[in-house]
């Protein structure tokens, strides 16, 4: 079951132009992430509420709608965010690599 | 016939009093009674609260480290398998995906031109026409640096000549008057600022000394100097540096002068001076030759250093450039012992050459390593041309014409991976981007008078749009550029790397 978890993450780094990947539980904790401490922990703490208020935006507009994938798209790299109630994954790409 | 007559007196009144007075109106008003209560208020109860910032906790603290024994949390994998895909599907149609190229977001008002903050000039340094022989900005990116020298006669001179200072963030900016003078016994060749500590500055003389100033100190600023030791320099110092030592987490003060010596000094504050560390020297017959030179030179062995560049990817690679034209790269941990004549020094002299590259056919005023590319430096000399090399071969990647005339200075661009500036000796600095196929200039920064050669110039680290010229008239110009030639494309890392792998044919 545990090669499962890492045989997944492994499968998402290995992508083209994937930097880092990381794993964030219902409390804001990470509990899986590739890049250091510091990095993640800022990543983490932000992205969260940045990914709840755009699940919120998307159910206001259309309450039968819901957030699949938010993107941000920035001068240096890509950063995508999967929400749930659970756990959010956040990954970040370079797409011109 | 004449008799006593008595008549009454006649009278006129006045009409001007009369109607000065104006009509007459009595009125009175008075003010209210004025009410008043009294009313009593006491607390029943109080609390009292206090905060403090209490010191940042460990982030290791919050990220819960991976224990393998502890099992996943529940419902992990199934999170995972069930966003697995979509990620995968979203990462590929990222690499795949044309939307946004060449879009660039307008956070900051771009502005299309290059326009002059500030002229400074130091009043008495002109008066001596003196040139401005070396510009360097602080760590903190407000205070800049000049020092006045010559830079066309080589005879020695009894001139008096400064540094100056001045502090552009400051409201009450004079350029007419520097913030601090310091005033120098002879002319500056070269000063270079701290890289952490902004007070500190040091300084290489015409006469071989080194210096190291502490603007902080009131009393003397001079902290720490070499004096005039049997080991130092005997010539003029052409460039000072501050380079990381390895053994502690200072930095130390490289010096080059044309007697072809390049010596590291450390700060030692206990006696006040600067102590040789470690020193390298560069002999004609020890120099590796990189196969095309077969001059035979006579004269002196010795080969005079004009320009160090530090690389800021390997610690132990520095290049050297000289006044013949050779262009070298060396390494601060070289063991070979220089074949100087042994006289009774305390530091043994190592030759630290390893790699000749082409050599150009007059001095190398100055050589810069690119901040985004190992392997890529740039050299400019009395050519007129800008080489840019690759560590890894002999010959030069790339060679544009900049002017007829000498550069005196060439650097790459602390923001742009693909553009570098070069000073002229007719007085513009040219700026060129390796994006444009073409080999005319981006930009061009003129100023005033023509035939006043720029002499040096020095980009802002951390203002990225601020440089500064510094022009044989003895006057400091501080330039902002336009925003295409500070903000950094997407692909530019890439081009930049495509550059380097060209082989030369």
């Amino acid at each position: 079951m545990k090669v499962d978890v890492e045989g997944t993450l492994k499968r998402i780094e290995s992508y083209k132009g994937v930097i880092g990947t990381i794993v964030v539980n219902a409390e804001g904790i990470p509990i899986r992430s590739t890049l250091d401490n510091s990095t993640t922990v800022q990543y983490a703490g932000l992205l969260r509420h940045l990914a709840a208020m755009a699940r919120s935006s998307v159910r206001d507009i259309d309450p039968q709608n819901d957030l699949t994938v938010l993107r941000i798209h920035s001068k240096k790299y890509e950063i995508m965010v999967a929400p749930e109630n659970n756990y959010l994954l956040i990954v970040i790409q370079n797409p011109c690599e | 016939m004449f008799a006593d007559e008595s008549l009454e007196s006649v009278g006129v009144e006045s009409v001007w009093r009369s109607c000065q007075q104006g009509a007459l109106q009595a009125r009175s008003c008075q003010t209210d009674a004025l009410h008043s209560d009294d009313a009593g208020v006491q607390t029943r109860f109080s609390a009292s609260i206090f905060t403090q910032t209490e010191p940042q906790e460990q982030t290791t603290d919050l990220l819960r480290q991976h224990d393998p024994a502890e099992p996943d949390p529940p419902g992990l994998l199934d999170f995972l398998r069930r966003t697995e895909d979509l990620i995968i599907r979203e990462l590929v149609k990222n690499t795949r995906s044309h939307a946004f190229d060449g879009f660039q977001a307008d956070w900051a008002d771009r502005s299309q031109r290059v326009s002059c903050l500030h002229r400074l000039q130091h009043p008495s340094a002109q008066e001596k026409d003196l040139h401005v022989s070396s510009v360097s900005w602080s760590c903190t990116g407000s205070v800049i640096v000049c020092a006045y020298g010559r830079t066309d006669d080589g005879d020695w001179t009894n001139e008096k000549s400064c540094v100056c200072l001045w502090n552009l963030d400051r409201q009450n900016l004079n350029p007419k008057q520097a913030d601090l003078v310091l005033e120098v016994p002879t002319a500056v060749t070269s000063v270079c600022c701290h890289p952490n500590q902004p007070a500190l500055i040091a300084g290489g003389l015409y006469n071989g000394e080194v210096l190291v100033w502490d603007t902080s100190r009131t009393q003397d600023p001079v902290l720490v100097q070499t004096g005039m030791p049997a080991e130092g320099h005997r010539e003029p110092v052409y460039q000072v540096s501050w380079v990381p030592l390895q053994r502690k987490a200072e930095f130390g003060v490289l010096s080059s002068s044309s007697g072809g010596r390049v010596l590291l000094w450390t700060v030692d504050l206990d006696r006040t001076r600067l102590v040789l560390d470690s020193g390298y020297a560069f002999i004609r017959q020890q120099v590796p030759h990189s196969g095309r030179t077969s001059m035979k030179v006579r004269g002196s062995s010795t080969v005079g250093v004009t320009a160090v560049a530090l690389s800021p990817w390997d610690p132990d690679t520095f290049l050297v450039g000289s006044e013949g034209g050779l262009l070298l790269r060396c390494s601060f941990s070289s063991r070979t012992p220089a074949a100087v004549p042994a006289e009774d020094r305390g530091v043994v002299l190592r030759a630290p050459a390893v790699f000749s590259f082409r050599p150009s056919s007059g001095p190398v005023h100055s050589i810069h390593c690119s901040p985004f590319h190992r392997n890529l430096f740039a050299s400019a000399g009395t050519d007129g041309l800008v080489h840019i090399h690759s560590l890894l071969q002999a010959d030069p990647v790339l060679s544009v014409r900049v002017s007829d005339s000498y550069l005196f200075q060439a650097q790459w661009s602390p923001s742009r991976p693909l553009v570098f500036a070069a000073a002229t000796g007719h007085g513009p600095v040219q700026f060129f981007d390796l994006a444009c196929r073409a080999l005319r200039p981006a930009a061009t920064i003129e100023d005033g008078a023509a035939d006043r050669a720029a002499t040096c110039l020095a980009f802002n680290h951390q203002n990225r749009r601020l440089v500064a010229v510094g022009k044989s008239d003895g006057s400091v110009g501080v330039w902002q550029l336009s925003s295409d030639l500070v903000d950094p494309g997407p692909t530019e890392t890439a081009q930049l790397e495509q550059i380097a792998n060209q082989v030369s044919d």
